[in-house]
């Protein structure tokens, strides 16, 4: 798993040692195909990395299923719940059979209290890549206003 | 439409089945309950001990090795205390042995003086019926309090299950999240992020009321030792360590303590000076307690009402004896954190 691990970029950097502590709260899922993951609206309590195989990720507009983005080996999705747990934005869904790893707010939360050395260092890289995003958004928006 | 008349006929198949796995595991743990003491106080130790270990941990101490060291320093620690106050616990129950024939006269003839009194005062109720009652449920009462020497053997055998119950600590504490990862991974993927979140609460819930509890009751059983020794009361260890131990229980609990030291004076002495010092004691005990310990041990770790609480406790020691009122309280919380997910979940959020 460790492998895996080190190609998520919210762990780069990590020591062995760290990314063992981490892979203690990595739960190792299955999805057959066209098996959903987590649904539009629901709570979201954390991530996913795709180990292997291949997930879809809709948006309903307009009572219509838009397909945003298809995510393959290696490749995250739901890190936004890691933070707080508002409503998944997206439905996500296995298009072949699936293997992907899950990393939930509560055992993270845990990790941060027993160790505050590495929660600080995954929570500065979560930062980072939300703060990344947000840049991106906020170009978007001006570029359609100008 | 067919496809929707299947899909409803499927949960609602689901929902049968979940109930049925979870009434198999309360069926089992009822049927095995006699070999669950052991791991329950495994988990009460484990629920004390953990954040210790997490310390550890995080400071940068290998797991394992902080685990071992914290049950040797345990144990270290029980023995001095073991070593310490056992000559004086074994003369009290030495004496509460020799004494024990004098207090079951006495509460027999108190008792036998109070029953022919109502009922010369009550008129419909027929002579000898009440006093004839008593002294049959007297009569249970001695023969399960009378073999005190048992009490030596109850010590024996905790020495037995007390290597039982190190031994499960540790690898409770040593593999505690890698066990409870292997269990979940057979949790269907649909229920899964629900579960987990559950398990967290639940966890959350007891093991705040486990911590704080039982450090409260310490502190409490500690303080009342120590002001019924100054006070010279002859069983000043026993009574201060039920009434620590009475303490787990909130409420009925330092009450039950307080009339069971207040009892054992009054037939122990027969003086109301006494009573009134080991009544005394207790309270004062319980109100620093609730001014001063509680708020900063205990906190708001539950958040339920008292009357609630009492309630739920009543109800435990109604279906379940001591433990009933032990365990009702994070039973209750969870029960109560567990319908708030779950109707979060699945009824708010419409994905049932």
């Amino acid at each position: 798993m460790i492998p895996v691990l080190r190609t998520v970029p919210l762990f780069e950097g990590l020591t062995f040692r760290d990314l063992k502590k981490i892979e203690l709260i990595v739960h190792e899922r299955t999805f057959m195909p066209d098996e959903v993951v987590f649904y539009e609206r629901q709570p979201g309590t954390g991530m996913y990395v795709v180990k292997k195989g291949l997930i879809q990720l809709t948006k309903t507009i307009n009572e219509e299923n838009v397909k945003i983005a298809e995510l393959g080996e290696g490749e995250f999705f739901g890190e936004m719940s890691l933070l707080e747990g508002y409503p998944r934005s997206a439905q996500a869904t296995a298009v072949i059979k699936t293997e992907a790893l899950g990393i939930f707010r509560p055992d993270l939360f845990d990790l941060i209290e027993r160790n505050p050395r590495l929660g600080s260092k995954i929570l500065m890289k979560l930062s980072q890549r939300l703060a990344s995003r947000l840049r991106k958004t906020t170009e978007m928006k001006l570029k359609e206003v100008v | 439409m067919e496809r929707n008349e299947f899909q409803k006929v499927w949960k609602a198949f689901e929902i049968i089945a979940i109930g049925c796995v979870l009434l198999g595991i309360l069926l089992v743990l009822y049927l095995i309950r006699g070999l669950l003491t052991p791991f329950i106080i495994a988990f009460v130790v484990t629920f004390f001990l953990n954040p210790v270990v997490d310390y550890m941990e995080g400071e940068g101490i290998n797991r394992t090795f902080a685990v071992l060291l914290l049950i040797i320093l345990t144990l270290i620690f029980l023995f001095i205390l073991w070593k310490l106050t056992w000559p004086t616990i074994q003369t009290e129950i030495s004496s509460f042995q020799k004494n024990a024939p004098f207090y079951e006269s006495k509460i027999r003839e108190g008792l036998n003086h109070a029953m022919e009194l109502l009922e010369k005062k009550t008129v419909f109720i027929p002579e000898g019926v009440l006093q004839r009652a008593m002294q049959h449920k007297i009569n249970d009462l001695t023969s399960t309090m009378g073999d005190v020497g048992s009490l030596f053997q109850i010590v024996r055998g905790f020495v037995v299950t007390f290597v039982l119950i190190q031994v499960i600590a540790f690898f409770l504490l040593k593999d505690g999240r890698r066990i409870k990862k292997v269990l979940i991974a057979y949790v269907p993927n649909k229920y899964f992020e629900t579960f987990l979140t559950l398990l967290h609460e639940i966890d959350q819930q007891i093991s705040n009321y486990i911590r704080g509890q039982f450090t409260d009751a310490l502190i409490i059983g500690v303080l009342a030792i120590i002001g019924l020794y100054l006070f010279g009361i002859r069983y000043a260890i026993s009574i201060g360590a039920i009434a620590g131990i009475a303490n787990i229980v909130p409420y009925i609990g330092p009450l039950l303590g307080m009339t069971f030291g207040a009892l054992l004076m009054f037939i122990d002495t027969g003086s109301i000076m006494d009573v009134f010092k080991v009544v005394g004691v207790l309270a004062f005990v319980k109100s620093l307690d609730s001014i001063a310990i509680s708020p900063l041990v205990v906190g708001r770790s539950v958040n339920v009402h008292p009357l609630m609480i009492i309630i739920v406790i009543s109800l435990g020691g109604l279906l379940h004896g001591v433990w009933g009122m032990l365990l009702s309280v994070p039973l209750y919380c969870s029960m109560r954190v567990s319908l708030r997910i779950l109707y979060r979940g699945f009824v708010e959020y419409g994905n049932w």
